[in-house]
């Protein structure tokens, strides 16, 4: 005899606006049904009637957790469009704040997924203190700590400021023990690895079949990273090496993000070392209409949350088709399968293991 | 407030019938009882200020600072704001067992503390039995929680219910077992007997392993981290306490620190010798050791991770219940040497 | 490569075979007198891509679905339902994105009225 159960839209624990309509049997989950749409706001249709840096703002809020990394996923779509190189310089800039938007996300993350296990807010409390010194960061150097419109076709809007390296080093060094710090916390409590290990297992061929993506596919022991496999921008000169775990678990997904902060420390380091000097402001806005050297254009991106792959018909001031796939929204797909046979407990913990932004998932 | 336990009232119907100034001393017990009870209640609102403050410090914030010097009057302030909003019961809900289950848990938490002796010579009527009627009485709160999940009439309430009957029939058993152990080493269950059997040494030197078993079991009866399974906040959004509306919430919100004070004087009294110190009035040092205790029980709220029930269960079957059983064959050795 | 949606599944099977597992994602497109219906797949192990278009007439969209070959044909199909209107054939399809949206027409479509009056079920109370 099934019951079921609304975690309603509003929800301490769901990230957002979700509603989950799980089939328990006792206190076993046996289905789990996802209904979004809470927060659609119709991106794709938008983008077809404004001309192209205007839709600039509309991508980024697509992911409000890491909106640079959106914001240039579509500036690269136009800067193929228009047949555009990004300058050398601006390469190494474009991954340094990548990297560092990366660290950023990954912390809120860590904040939140320990909230979601019981945590009473205290790593919440710790990882947005850290968190807030990579926005301070990002701040110097694009005016706004939350939607940057950094981008432009050719390079960013402006150069880093004088210091920023230094600045940069030292909150690194701050970010590396802090994140040690918190590793050996949650490793050494048996609460949570009782929680995370053997929880929410994703085998290797399930996730390549149902099409997860991020850490969630590197997680469940497939080696396919953006960054290394379609590399772009910085990655290939600074030696990225993708992290994977291999047993599929939320403990294996949480260990990767882990990994990958420490890899972003380490490639920012690296490209501060190899910077070349050189000129890296883009295209100013007004010379944006795109001659349009090539009418369809296809750019994948490795947000934080997966790979978010554009594909854009362009117009000469319009684009006519612009269709994305976000990562969040098929990570969600995944719940089912991943959820049947736990108990109620773990769902959060399964949620928090998935990172999900809602407002990723409805585009 | 005019509760009295068995032996009290068979002492005061002795009195009654052989003695005229009967008026005087039901009197006499009103004023204490209600001089004490508004002691208590001051106390649970500033421990509710210490916890505030302590869970602050400890994730790098103030706590409170605006209300009142220290934020001293933002407890007061809330209460005052949630006592102002409208109350209405769910159409799905029990109106009487949901209007009734939470002011008696308050009750019965401050009529618990004042059986406890707070001094030597106070508590309500000598009791020789004062540990078991406690523990009798605090059974209960279990069963009131798991009343007003049911009677609220939504899912949340109800599993949150079912979990705390669970939960109360795995922690009681090993907490009742340690108490049994207390009261052979002090040769009594009267508490005033037992807080004087350690002038010399505590408890807690003698049986460090039932006070461990105790501390976990008094966790898990609080409904404190890690054990706050009954209103797990990223699971159950409030389980047995989602659909209580304001007024009610109120006593709810008291009643948490109320419960702690409580638990904290009961581990107190049993494991750490009471009012036993040098100085100052002993009621000061019971105060003083209730207050640490509380401390360290705030400090695991801010830094545990919540644990699953199925864990829970297995710790209070298969870890608590054997650890309690051989502290009790360390205390009859004790006993009978 | 374009091809016709009889042949559809046929395509996906073969090229599954061949080792492309992973489907990246199924977009349409609404080209004013022809809807194409777009489905990238990738070969991980061979860091592949490929590209199977179908070209639909406005009028009669429908398309057998291709869940039986990647299972994460499902959402994509739900929002081609609702966005372009473009029918599923072979199993239930409900709507992801617009569950409580009763207006008319589909909204990707380029002819698609913007701002057309639609009831919800508060407007419904509302007017009565």
């Amino acid at each position: 005899m099934t019951t079921k159960i609304n975690i309603g839209p509003i929800h301490p624990s769901t990230h957002g606006v979700l509603r989950l309509v799980v089939e328990l049997d006792g206190d076993t989950i046996v289905g789990v049904e996802p209904h979004i749409g809470f927060l659609h706001r119709g991106v794709e249709k938008l983008a077809e009637n404004r001309m192209y840096m205007q839709n600039i703002g509309y991508m980024e809020k697509i992911d409000y957790v890491a909106p640079m990394a959106y914001d240039d996923a579509y500036v690269a779509a136009v800067e193929e469009a228009m047949g555009v190189e990004v300058k050398e310089r601006a390469k190494y800039i474009r991954t340094i704040l990548l990297e560092l938007q990366r660290i950023a996300s990954h912390l809120l993350w860590l904040g939140t997924m320990s909230n979601d296990l019981g945590q009473f807010y205290t790593l919440f409390m710790w990882t947005f203190r850290d968190r807030d010194k990579i926005l301070r960061l990002l701040q110097e150097h694009a005016g706004a700590r939350m939607f940057y419109l950094n981008m432009r076709p050719g390079g960013v809007v402006r150069d880093l400021p004088p210091d920023f390296e230094e600045n940069t080093l030292q909150v690194l060094d701050y970010i590396e023990k802090r994140i040690t710090e918190y590793e050996h916390y949650l490793e050494s409590n048996q609460v949570f690895i009782e929680r995370t290990k053997g929880i929410g297992v994703l085998s290797r061929e399930m996730a390549i079949e149902l099409g997860a993506t991020g850490p969630v596919l590197r997680g469940s022991g497939v080696n396919y990273d953006t960054r290394s496999n379609k590399p772009y921008y910085a990655y290939s000169e600074l030696g990225f090496r993708p992290q994977v775990m291999f047993v599929g678990d939320s403990f294996a997904r949480y260990k990767v993000r882990m990994l990958e902060m420490k890899e972003s420390i380490r490639i920012i380091r690296e490209a501060f070392k190899k910077i070349p000097e050189g000129d890296a402001v883009g295209m100013p806005i007004r010379l944006i209409m795109p001659q349009a050297k090539n009418r369809i254009v296809t750019v994948s991106r490795e947000t934080p949350r997966g790979e978010a792959f554009i594909y854009m018909i362009a117009d000469k001031e319009r684009p006519y088709r612009l269709s994305i796939r976000t990562p969040s929204f098929i990570n969600l797909s995944l719940i089912d399968e991943i959820a049947k046979g736990s108990r109620l407990a773990d769902l959060f913990a399964i949620l928090g293991s998935l990172d999900l932004v809602m407002a990723d998932v409805d585009l | 407030m005019l509760t009295f336990s068995t032996s009290a009232i068979a002492n005061w119907l002795v009195s009654l019938l052989s003695s005229a100034s009967i008026v005087k001393q039901a009197e006499g017990l009103a004023a204490y009882a209600i001089g004490v009870a508004i002691l208590i209640m001051a106390f649970a609102y500033f421990l509710g200020w210490i916890e505030r403050k302590i869970i602050a410090k400890v994730q790098a914030r103030h706590g409170p600072t605006v209300v009142g010097k220290y934020g001293l009057l933002q407890n007061l302030a809330d209460f005052m704001k949630l006592l102002a909003k409208s109350n209405f019961f769910p159409k799905s809900s029990d109106k009487l067992l949901f209007a009734v289950a939470l002011p008696a848990m308050l009750a019965l938490s401050i009529f618990l503390i004042l059986l406890l002796p707070l001094t030597p010579s106070t508590g309500i009527g000598n009791m020789a039995n004062g540990l078991l009627i406690v523990f009798a009485l605090f059974a209960f709160m279990p069963l009131l929680i798991f009343i007003n999940g049911i009677a609220s009439g939504n899912k949340f309430g109800e599993i949150s219910a079912q979990r705390s009957v669970i939960m109360m029939m795995s922690y009681e058993i090993p907490m009742l077992i340690v108490i049994a152990s207390i009261g052979m080493l002090a040769r009594s269950y009267d508490l005033v007997n037992i807080v004087e059997s350690q002038a010399h040494i505590w408890y807690i030197f003698l049986m460090p392993l039932g006070f461990f078993v105790f501390f976990v079991a008094m966790l898990a009866e609080l409904e404190r981290s890690p054990f706050d399974l009954r209103e797990a906040d990223s699971e159950l959004i409030a389980g047995w306490l989602t659909d209580v509306s304001a007024p009610y919430y109120t006593l709810a919100l008291f009643l948490d620190y109320t419960k702690m004070f409580l638990g904290s004087l009961i581990v107190v009294i049993l494991f750490f010798g009471g009012w036993s110190g040098y100085g100052l009035l002993p009621v000061f040092w019971l105060v003083v050791k209730a207050l640490i205790f509380a401390i360290f029980v705030m400090l695991l709220r801010a830094t545990a991770v919540r644990m699953k029930l199925d864990r829970l269960l297995r710790l209070g079957w298969l870890a608590l219940m054997p650890l309690a059983l051989i502290n009790l064959i360390v205390a009859y050795l004790l006993f009978v040497m | 490569m374009k091809i016709e949606r009889g042949k559809l599944i046929e395509t996906l099977k073969e090229l599954k075979g061949k080792g492309y597992k992973y489907l990246v994602k199924i977009a349409g497109v609404d080209n004013i007198s022809s809807i194409s219906v777009l489905y990238f797949v990738r070969d991980i192990d061979n860091n592949k891509e490929e590209v199977v278009e179908v070209e639909l007439d406005p009028n009669d969209t429908a398309l057998p679905s291709v869940e039986e070959v990647y299972k994460a044909a499902d959402w994509y199909e739900r929002t081609l339902y609702e966005m372009f209107g473009i029918e599923i054939k072979g199993r239930q399809i409900r709507r992801l994105l617009l569950e409580k949206w009763n207006g008319k027409g589909a909204p990707l479509r380029k002819n698609f009225e913007w701002g057309a009056p639609y009831e919800t079920k508060q407007s419904k109370k509302a007017m009565a």
